[in-house]
């Protein structure tokens, strides 16, 4: 266990061995590294999944084109979405999520430090899983939502599909148990003083999230099972002929797949609801709509699967009342969007990278979320559905809006967590350049989809009328490579040579800027005490709190030294608990890999399957053993 | 929200936000993830359910289910509870010749489920309903086969809760861990109650 | 609102016969359960009724095993939130997809 020592001002934490270089990352606990591999996998899992859409536009920027074959094109579209949802956006909100979220409520680390490496463990596991599948005999070629029954094996032969119910269920799995280490932290693990309605909206937006998540996944997890099933174990869920259901499948899939588009956006709207504030030298125009919206969001994303179905037949009623739920969700959406404005209007504006994305953020989810209206209306989906329009309306929400959120956040927290600023001229130079780029991309699919261009389909005739729409997406999705490139290389540099950030370079209210930068491995010297929404502005300008009348603020100010927090007073120190780094996460991860192997070939190779399986169980039980030993040593209250 | 700090004198402060255990919240929590995964597996019993009886393959629940075996096995995953819940109590004691016995029993009550269930599947084998023989036999062994492994995981974690805590039960983490295992087990139990009523009785 | 970070120690646990007689009670509600499927092969009441018979008996046992050996009743709100809401959803769910597979008027399986 791991005790800190105070002297002459400083906390030293003697026993908290990390472990130099490799070792160090493979047994880490804390957050702030768990963090960084997350942002740093999903980036590369991010990129590739790019170069797969690379590989589709240059197919498709010509008719008749044969620079991929039919099926090669079919497994790029699908782990091209499979991808960028599950290995890229996904890990990239945890991953700013795990660094930031402990930060901003005053905690030391998250809730179950052990369950957090297992998680980014299984993710990388998960992904890596998902990849194998590309030298298996081929990846899966059925479409990100794999519908049945083109997934049986008698359409599916090749173990892709195998891999792609593996690898989403170990992510799946990691993102479980990432989300109850969210809950739990949030709920039970803020600073004194810091309630609910004092938390910053991107915590308030990771815990709707995590909650979204924990209801979501496991319907998820039992369609796919039961698709392994009927691939082989003879089940017949999804298998029509047999009086199964393919419908079915697209029911259990949408009802996770309708909420999961919100685990996607709502945490990049938390960003926004951080990043707009902090360069308006504004509070947050209506916090408590924000952040109610948000739960209103989560709840109502339940009700609204269907309208991905709207050209199933599922008749008037369903229809109806699935697009009545759906524009109904505008509603809680609109109110963010308003509040964002009212936050901006009259503010004090300072034009950062960041702040240029968070405002393209707004006018591209905007784009998306009309289009996103036209789609909830049952006439008018069963045009648009399965057309590029939808190509469209998705890019712009989860491109032009989550994406660019990602990167508002990674352009105002890169100094804190690197302790370096990022090139900011080169920031806005490839903000121009992506926002241009994304457009050329993505909004001519509008009118290819409009006029007629199906999904997911590897070519086209000449004499369609789509030529010019293919070509201009092609060339804006080169240039938004090149735009890519210039985000790494300011990355690259910056990490080198950027000028060396300051532990609040943006003047910010929130509790992460009241550390150094990057932060010490135990957070804060001492918890902080919350009065306010926005302790650190409290603490730099007591006046202000006095003529705001304390938005929030507890009342009481006795004319003594206020400070939004104690942050420089050297009290009696309490001892600095910290979780001692392990390899048990890391070794569980390994044994439920070798399990899933053991899984996906056991209809086929029977005994070297189970040995497989019982090895991977092996593997895990020693992994558990090890955890249970070094949370003895840690645990504070253990009677010997 | 209630705020703690609890600053006992060379013990650690312990402070959260809801004055609540962090593992016995994340336990909680758990289970309502759960529920969603059995809900699926439920539902998906239901939405089959007629559409096996309109077909020419129509295996009956009613003269492949042994009711009588069925009530056994009920009783005895309700009875693993009442005995989870004494032994829960006999570790806040510290009375750890009751503890002992009350946990041993909830370990010897699940194996005797587990060995139950493995009986029913082997007998309605033999029967002809398997995984494939019909909409039935899909979506039954499916949802009790599943609910069986979430037995199984049970008994291993009751008996590492076991070897853990046995030589102090009554330390507060040690009650906690068992309290715990405990929430696991009877949300196990609580599912039995579900299934028992929608697919064996109803 | 005092409590403990040890939460056990802040309120006091029903006794060890409490627990005996919730188990008993699931016992008699459990045989009532079985009871009524017996006797009802006989048709003696509408399959509606018995259903919905069965469904509260049931519903009884759950409510007692989640409050008592569960300790909801009693414990912290967050506990509570934290079970129901996604009860609620899983009904919702159940309920949701055997309308929509029902094949009633307006509505396709």
């Amino acid at each position: 266990m791991a005790i800190a020592e105070r002297t002459a001002g400083t906390v030293s934490i003697p026993g908290v061995n990390v472990r130099p270089g490799w070792a160090g990352w493979l047994s880490t606990t804390d957050h702030k590294r768990i963090g960084i591999m997350y942002l740093v996998s999903a980036f590369v899992f991010f990129l590739i999944g790019g170069i797969e859409a690379l590989l589709m536009r240059i197919q498709l920027g010509v008719p008749d084109n044969t620079f991929l074959t039919p099926d090669v094109y079919n497994q790029m579209f699908t782990m091209h979405g499979t991808t960028m949802i599950f290995l890229g956006l996904m890990p990239l909100n945890v991953g700013l999520g795990n660094y930031m979220v402990p930060l901003m409520i005053g905690a030391r680390d998250m809730a179950f430090p052990r369950l957090n490496a297992l998680s980014i463990w299984l993710f990388i596991f998960g992904g890596l899983m998902l990849y194998v599948s590309f030298l298996v005999g081929g990846a899966p070629n059925v479409g990100w939502f794999a519908y049945a029954p083109l997934t049986q094996k008698q359409f599916a032969p090749t173990a892709g599909v195998d891999y792609w119910i593996i690898g989403i269920g170990l992510t799946g799995v990691a993102s479980i148990a990432g989300a109850l280490n969210f809950i739990v932290t949030i709920l039970n693990m803020r600073a004194p003083g810091m309630t609910l309605n004092r938390m910053p909206l991107f915590v308030w937006m990771q815990l709707v999230v995590a909650f979204i998540l924990i209801f979501a996944f496991p319907v998820l997890t039992v369609a796919t099972i039961q698709l392994l099933f009927d691939r082989h174990f003879g089940t017949r869920f999804f298998l029509p002929n047999l009086g199964g259901d393919a419908v079915l499948w697209q029911h259990l899939f949408w009802f996770f797949g309708h909420p999961e588009v919100y685990i996607l956006i709502l945490p990049t709207m938390g960003i926004i609801s951080e990043v707009l504030p902090t360069f308006s030298r504004k509070p947050i125009f209506g916090y408590a709509f924000v952040a109610y919206s948000g739960v209103a969001i989560g709840f109502l994303g339940f009700l609204v699967w269907a309208h991905h179905m709207f050209a199933v037949g599922l008749g008037p009623l369903a229809n109806a009342f699935f697009g009545a739920a759906s524009f109904l969700i505008a509603v809680p959406t609109g109110v963010k969007i308003f509040n964002w404005l009212a936050t901006m209007w009259q503010g004090s504006l300072n034009l950062t990278t960041a702040m240029h994305y968070a405002i393209g953020f707004i006018s591209m989810f905007i784009i998306g979320g009309i289009s996103g209206i036209t789609l909830a209306s049952p006439p008018i989906n069963v045009q648009q559905t399965d057309s590029y329009y939808v190509v469209a309306h998705m890019h712009y929400v989860l491109f032009g809006g989550a994406i660019q959120g990602i990167f508002a956040g990674i352009f105002y927290w890169f100094p804190k967590m690197t302790g370096r600023m990022l090139d900011e001229r080169l920031g806005k130079w490839q903000f121009w350049l992506m926002l241009i780029s994304f457009n050329l991309t993505f909004f001519p699919m509008h009118l290819s989809g409009n006029a007629g261009m199906p999904r997911r389909i590897y070519t086209y005739e000449a004499e369609m009328g789509w030529n010019l729409w293919n070509l201009i997406s092609t060339i804006g999705s080169l240039l938004l490579a090149v735009a890519f490139l210039l985000f790494l290389w300011n990355v690259v540099t910056s990490i080198r040579r950027g000028p060396v950030a300051p532990a609040d370079p943006w003047d910010g209210a929130t509790l992460e800027w009241a550390v150094s930068s990057p932060p010490p491995v135990y957070n804060f010297a001492v918890t902080p005490h919350v009065r306010s929404r926005r302790p650190l502005w409290d603490q730099k300008y007591p006046s202000l709190h006095e003529i705001n009348g304390g938005h929030g603020a507890s009342g009481a100010y006795h004319g003594e030294r206020r400070d939004g927090f104690e942050h420089d007073t050297p009290p009696a120190m309490e001892p600095i608990h910290l979780p001692s780094p392990t390899y048990a996460p890391l070794i569980v991860s390994v044994g439920i890999m070798i399990l899933g192997f053991g899984i996906i070939y056991l209809g086929d190779f029977g005994l070297i399957a189970a040995s497989a399986m019982l090895v991977g169980l092996l593997t895990m039980a020693f992994g558990i053993l090890t955890w249970v030993r070094i949370s003895h040593v840690d645990s504070p209250h253990h009677a010997h | 929200m209630s705020e703690l700090t609890t600053r006992t004198h060379g013990a650690v402060a312990h402070h959260t936000s809801l004055g609540v255990d962090n593992r016995k919240l994340g336990v909680w929590a758990f289970i309502g993830s759960e529920t969603l995964f059995f809900a699926t597996l439920i539902t998906t019993y239901f939405v089959f359910a007629p559409v096996n009886r309109a077909r020419p393959d129509f295996q009956d629940p009613r003269e492949f289910l042994d009711i009588e075996l069925t009530t056994v096995l009920a009783s005895i995953l309700l009875a693993s509870s009442l005995t989870m819940v004494l032994a829960l109590s006999a570790s806040r004691r510290g009375d750890r010749r009751s503890f002992t016995t009350w946990l041993l029993a909830t370990v010897g009550l699940g194996l005797a489920f587990i060995g139950g269930q493995a009986y029913e599947f082997n007998h309605l084998y033999h029967e002809g309903l398997t995984l494939s023989s019909s909409l039935f036999g899909t979506t039954f062994f499916v949802l009790t086969g599943f609910h069986g492994t979430h037995v199984a995981i049970g008994v291993i974690w009751l008996l590492s809760v076991f070897f853990k805590v046995r030589a102090y039960p009554d330390s507060p983490e040690n009650v906690m861990d068992v309290e715990i295992a405990g929430l696991y087990w009877h949300f196990v139990d609580l599912v039995w109650v579900a299934i028992f009523v929608l697919v064996y009785l109803i | 609102m005092a409590g403990h970070s040890e939460e056990h120690g802040a309120h006091t646990h029903p006794s060890d016969r409490f627990y005996w007689i919730v188990a008993g009670v699931l016992a008699v509600v459990t045989a009532l359960e079985v009871g009524l499927f017996i006797v009802n092969e006989q048709h003696l009441i509408a399959k509606w009724l018995e259903v919905a018979l069965l469904l509260i008996l049931s519903t009884i046992k759950g409510a007692a095993v989640v409050m008592f050996f569960m300790h909801l009743k009693g414990d912290a709100g967050i506990f509570k939130f934290v079970f129901l809401v996604p009860l609620a959803f899983a009904t919702t769910l159940l309920l949701s997809f055997m309308v929509l597979f029902s094949e009633h008027v307006g509505i396709a399986g």
